[in-house]
């Protein structure tokens, strides 16, 4: 027999609002670098972190309906709009190295290490799944818990443990971290 | 095995994310330091590759973007003020009154637009003989059914309209003393000739008591005052009886019980004239043993 979903109360939707609001200060700068290790752009990435949290307040009155811990709703928010922005842009799923700003511009020296640590790293991810990579992202970016990933992921939390590990075993080799 | 070791794996990424040191976590798990150790380098290295800090007027900026869009959905928008139920009831409340005003407090307001005549006095060879008599319906289930009038009004009609007001000299009488034909007279006067096409009368009170079980209950009224739109003529060489009949309906159900109403029964009213002569005698008012009505 089909159960139909209550509609939420006013007062729900008020408290999910409040609650949104009282994640901001936690999220922003994670969201903020799970979208740029996705997109490589600072400035693109600060803007997308902000339009999350705006179009989750927009959407709070579907939020109930993810089933989802609030958290993990934002980052589902946010691979969505970094997917419309690469649509967008015709980019592909990596960080375009070329095109990404150096935080440190005041050091040439340490400009290049970067870019090319960034480019080693970059092209070794490339080297994992899908899954695996998302898993990275949202774990080492995103800053979420493994429960959290896996519930965007529809994943059990054994299962991303078990790609997480994976994929690190992988990275290492890619990188030549040597075992001691 | 693997199970275990992904476990500690997951924990010491999340303690490293907190700004733990590598050292401190492969010191809690020296079993496992060897397995470990690569990994968790490489998951600083990629990290520390893509370290990304984002500018704290970027950051200000979204805040107050949030928290614009967070106090405009505090506000409710004016749909939601008028469905509001408090808004609801007080606009439905304030309708109500002034539906009651217009109703009841500014009628005789208006009424002043058309003038009134009071006659002062009854007058027993008066040419207009006020009745009233009551229709067969829920009166049966009373044994006594006192109304008491105050006032009686009648619309004059020709060049000018004017209500003739005047009180009657009986303004209490048991209608349920009054079936079928009987009437009681409740005022005799004189009131101006020709045309008029209303009568109105303001009831104060309605008892009755119920034959089954003695009780005395309040009969309700649609309103105080209680009119038929029939016309009839009053003339010189004639007196004139109108009889004004009231009836109880049963307005009640089987669940609720019964609920009873007066109400003008216009079909039933009506007046009839009895030509003057010198044997003209009025009839007895106490009796109820008026003129035969003459249906209109």
């Amino acid at each position: 027999m089909a159960s139909k979903v209550p509609r939420n109360t006013n007062k729900e939707i008020r408290d999910n609002e409040a609650r949104l609001v009282a994640l901001y200060e936690e999220y922003y700068d994670k969201i903020a670098r799970y979208v740029y290790i996705h997109i490589g752009d600072k400035s693109e990435s600060e803007d997308i972190a902000s339009e999350v949290f705006l179009k989750a307040l927009k959407s709070i009155k579907t939020y109930r309906d993810t089933g989802l811990p609030m958290q993990a709703w934002l980052y589902k928010i946010a691979h969505n709009l970094v997917v419309d922005h690469l649509r967008k842009v015709s980019r592909i799923k990596t960080v375009p190295i070329e095109t990404v700003e150096i935080i440190d511009n005041q050091d040439p020296f340490n400009d290049v290490n970067r870019k090319l640590e960034m480019e080693k790293v970059g092209a070794a991810m490339i080297q994992l799944t899908e899954e695996q990579q998302e898993v990275l992202r949202l774990r080492f970016f995103g800053g979420l818990t493994s429960k959290e990933a896996a519930d965007i992921l529809n994943k059990s939390d054994g299962a991303v443990r078990e790609m997480q590990r994976a994929a690190l075993e992988k990275l290492r080799q890619l990188l030549n971290v040597n075992r001691q | 095995m693997t199970n275990e070791f992904d476990m500690i794996l997951d924990k010491c990424i999340d303690r490293l994310s907190r700004g733990e040191s590598l050292d401190k976590c492969l010191a809690d798990y020296p079993e496992h330091k060897a397995q470990l150790e690569p990994l968790l380098k490489a998951m600083t290295e990629t990290a520390t590759a893509y370290s990304f800090v984002p500018s704290a007027e970027a950051k200000r900026s979204a805040r107050i973007k949030l928290y614009a869009e967070f106090e405009r959905r505090r506000q409710p928008s004016f749909w939601q003020r008028m469905i509001q139920p408090r808004v609801v009831w007080v606009s439905a409340a304030a309708v109500v009154l002034l539906v009651a005003v217009s109703l009841f407090a500014l009628r005789p307001a208006l009424w002043p637009a058309i003038p009134t005549t009071t006659i002062p006095s009854a007058s027993t060879d008066g040419n207009f003989i006020f009745m009233v008599s009551d229709d067969v319906n829920a009166i049966e289930d009373f044994s006594t059914v006192d109304v008491t009038i105050e006032k009686v009004w009648l619309l004059h009609t020709g060049d000018q309209e004017q209500w003739v007001e005047f009180t009657p000299t009986t303004q209490e009488f048991n209608l349920a003393s009054l079936p079928g034909d009987a009437t009681q007279v409740l005022w005799q006067g004189n009131v101006p000739l020709g045309e008029y096409t209303r009568v109105v009368i303001e009831v104060s009170q309605v008892t009755g008591v119920l034959k089954a079980t003695g009780e005395t209950i309040e009969i309700k009224l649609p309103s105080d005052k209680l009119q038929v739109k029939i016309p009839f003529n009053v003339g010189a060489d004639s007196v004139t009886s109108f009889t004004f009949d009231l009836t109880v309906v049963n307005t009640g159900n089987a669940q609720d019980g019964a609920k009873y109403l007066l109400k003008p029964q216009a079909g039933e009213s009506g007046s009839s004239q009895t030509p003057i002569t010198n044997e003209q005698t009025t009839p007895d008012k106490d009796k109820g043993q008026g003129e035969p009505r003459k249906q209109p």
